[in-house]
């Protein structure tokens, strides 16, 4: 489906992808009745109901015709709250194995597991002929997303990326504008995702470390380019609507020295093959900034936030129209000098708005995978979306642990760059 | 919010000598202030409880605010006047609990109110008296009877247009008790969580005491106080016509509506609820508030652990009513 014919679906709540992306069957049945038959219920297995996979969970649970069928956790408290979520004594597994053998009426699986396990969950899922919404990054190592994206095309099942603001509205409507031009030429990109927390959970017990706060360790997590940065830079991709070809970077642990060998802090430059720019920060010591995309452009810059966005512009230059009276009554002349043009823009920008403004992403983008299963209809973001945030993920690290600038053509032989954009 | 509900303890809490150290942590949310107090082994635990706890409050509050357009409860606001909408098993549970409510208490707790509230200027606003017209308007977009839940599609539907559900009166609660499990099952013996100082969950009591101490003020002076309360794995909420209110003609009009007639409820000042649980403590100090001691009365006898301190005005006649209240009760305090 072509960009815009999917912001016009989504916008008029009609066929296909927007139909249950929107109001769900609110809009559905309003619109374009659908009689969902009992036969078409949906029923989920989910590997990993931590706190990732219960948010999706309650998500999945909205719409109508889905069921959770099956749990799978190695960590006993994570399916007494699993089913608590669903309200029922869902069957429960602590090997995704026997889960995928027993669960005889899964249609799809839910993998929201530490990212090292993706790979071995997401194709064994695969294999067994389930559709499966695979939470990012997708693939831990490089020779993961290869096998994650082959396993996908392999099994002729769907498989569905949570980049979920690839199906946020306001960034729909951005992107639909900055492609028609409204910006001019996107030069460079600026990330921030800056938050004041330590990123460490509670343990009940403190032999849980590596097991509860495996965000910190690098054995088990690929730190805050992979958990806040893909995202980022899957919003990078789709702007310059290509995928890297070097990354250079830097990192510490600078501001909680508690044992962890994750990086509390990280920077990284993507350079694209267009000449684009995207430079990205995450510091988990100070908040400030928050969350932010500032994607700049020739004539102008858009904004975006986990909330909303904004179009901002440049001024016009070698402006012909001056006054005719100038020539009358001269220029002034001063000894100051002025600051005003150095200083930042505190004036407002013009909000994005957008029909369904109103919308929950994450509810949207599980929405959208479930109309991909009924519909037989490719996801819009599907594996290749996840290859091409994951591999600049991984090589990102790699240049921040080496602190070199790492060119992808030395490590990844087929870049998806032509496909896969839901153009 | 009540500004005189205070922790009693706030000022001695050095005195307790235990392994472990209280900490404090308030961020604003859900239109209030969130407030939690844990005995944890250390500053970095207690970081992460608090982290743990506050997203949980943010959580609920994304599922549950009627402020926020992306919220569940909008969704379901948005599209249930036209076609049954799904939702997932939390939403539904809280929805039909409050209802429950609306059941047991024939209409004098609804979360339809809202419409109500606005119409009396109560939304964001410090309240003001509404026209004949305005007022007509709001009761025709106004009554629980109207939602429809179907339990077995987990749907709601709402039965007449312009009807919006908003939990405010029992979703506070609802999210200290959450908070309270998830604190729990983390290990923690001694918590105490609260909303705005208007509810309370208290989670064991702190070492070598009978419970958190809570103070209930008098609400004619906040200063002084009409009962303290030792709360021990229970909840406490106070509703009060002091909160928000307005004076017309030398009338006072308060924030807290009885939706059966449309109008602010008159004659009641304070009502503080104990209960097993913050949800229902929340609701029970608004229905009780609007139901009067008689049918108050009746309606906590039947809910097993449950005691309310009410205050009956005007000032001048004030008068103190318990019903089942466990504490002792300061006399000639107004």
């Amino acid at each position: 489906m072509k960009r815009r014919d999917f912001i016009k679906a989504a916008t008029a709540g009609a066929a296909g992808v927007g139909a249950s992306m929107i109001g769900l069957e609110a809009v559905a049945q309003t619109l374009e009745p659908r009689v969902v038959a009992p036969s078409d219920e949906i029923v989920v297995g989910v590997i990993g109901p931590g706190s990732r996979g219960q948010s999706l969970m309650r998500r999945m649970l909205r719409v109508p015709g889905v069921r959770i069928g099956a749990l799978c956790d190695v960590y006993a408290p994570r399916l007494t709250e699993g089913r608590e979520i669903t309200g029922e004594d869902t069957p429960v597994f602590d090997d995704y194995r026997r889960m995928l053998d027993e669960a005889a009426d899964l249609d799809a699986v839910l993998v929201a597991t530490p990212p090292g396990l993706h790979a071995a969950h997401m194709t064994a899922s695969l294999d067994r002929g389930l559709h499966v919404y695979g939470e990012k990054i997708m693939g831990f190592t490089l020779d993961d997303c290869d096998a994650i994206v082959a396993a996908a095309q392999w099994s002729g099942k769907w498989f569905q990326i949570g980049h979920q603001y690839r199906y946020a509205p306001w960034y729909r409507e951005a992107l639909e504008r900055i492609k028609e031009g409204e910006i001019g030429t996107v030069t460079h990109i600026f990330g921030y995702w800056h938050r004041n927390y330590n990123w460490r959970r509670p343990l009940p017990d403190p032999t849980l470390e590596r097991f509860i706060n495996w965000r910190l360790y690098r054995d088990t997590s690929a730190g805050l380019l992979a958990e806040l940065g893909s995202h980022h830079i899957d919003i990078a991709n789709w702007v310059f609507d290509e995928i890297p070809e070097s990354v250079m970077g830097s990192g510490s642990v600078m501001f909680y020295q508690d044992g962890r060998n994750v990086n509390d802090n990280v920077q990284a430059i993507f350079k694209y093959p267009g000449g684009g720019t995207f430079v990205f920060s995450s510091l988990i010591g100070n908040h400030l900034v928050g969350y932010q995309i500032n994607i700049y452009g020739t004539g102008g810059t858009v904004a975006l936030t986990l909330q909303d966005g904004a179009f901002y512009y440049e001024p016009a230059r070698a402006n012909s129209a001056v006054p005719e009276e100038l020539m009358e009554r001269g220029v002034n002349t001063s000894a100051s000098l002025s600051t005003e043009g150095d200083m930042p823009y505190r004036g407002p920008g013009l909000d994005i708005q957008t029909s369904e403004a109103d919308a929950d992403p994450n509810l949207l983008a599980v929405a959208s995978f479930f109309d991909s299963i009924r519909e037989n209809k490719r996801p819009y973001a599907d594996e290749i979306i996840g290859w091409n945030s994951a591999v600049p993920v991984a090589l990102g690290n790699m240049a921040i642990r080496s602190t070199s600038h790492v060119p992808f053509a030395d490590h990844v032989s087929a870049p998806r760059v032509n496909v896969g954009r839901g153009e | 919010m009540l500004a005189g509900l205070l922790p009693a303890w706030a000022a001695v809490s050095l005195v307790w000598a235990a392994p472990d150290s209280l900490y404090y942590e308030a961020r604003p949310a859900m239109g209030t202030t969130v407030e939690v107090y844990l005995y944890a082994a250390g500053a970095g635990r207690a970081e992460a409880l608090f982290e743990a706890a506050f997203d949980e409050v943010e959580r609920i509050e994304a599922a549950f605010s009627t402020y926020r357009p992306t919220s569940e409860l909008s969704r379901i606001n948005t599209y249930a006047d036209a076609t049954p909408v799904t939702t997932d098993p939390e939403v539904f549970a809280l929805i039909d609990h409050a209802l429950a409510y609306s059941r047991s208490t024939d209409g004098a707790f609804d979360i339809t109110v809202g419409r109500l509230m606005k119409a009396w200027g109560f939304f964001r606003g410090q309240g003001r008296y509404p026209s004949r017209e305005e007022l007509l308007e709001a009761r025709k977009k106004t009554g629980w009877a109207y939602v429809t839940l179907d339990s077995t599609a987990r749907t709601v539907r709402f039965g007449k247009m312009g009807l919006q559900l908003d939990v405010g009166a029992i979703g506070k609660g609802y999210a200290i008790d959450q908070v309270a499990r998830l604190l729990r099952a983390q290990g923690v013996e001694a918590a105490l969580i609260g909303t705005g100082q208007s509810s309370y969950y208290a989670v064991g009591a702190p070492p070598g005491e009978a419970g958190w101490p809570v103070r209930v003020p008098a609400p004619f002076d906040h200063a002084q106080t009409l009962s303290t309360v030792y709360l021990r794995d229970a909840a406490l909420s106070t509703s009060g016509n002091y909160e928000k209110f307005f004076e017309l003609e030398g009338k006072q009009y308060c924030h807290i509506m009885d939706p059966r007639t449309g109008r602010p409820v008159e004659g009641m000042v304070q009502v503080t609820v104990i209960a097993p649980n913050a949800a229902d403590s929340d609701a029970l100090a608004t229905s009780v508030f609007v139901l009067g001691i008689d049918a108050g009365a009746t309606l906590l006898d039947e809910q097993a652990g449950t005691a309310a301190l009410l205050v009956t005005g005007p000032k001048a006649q004030a008068r103190v009513v318990s019903l089942g209240w466990p504490e002792e009760i300061a006399e000639g305090i107004q």
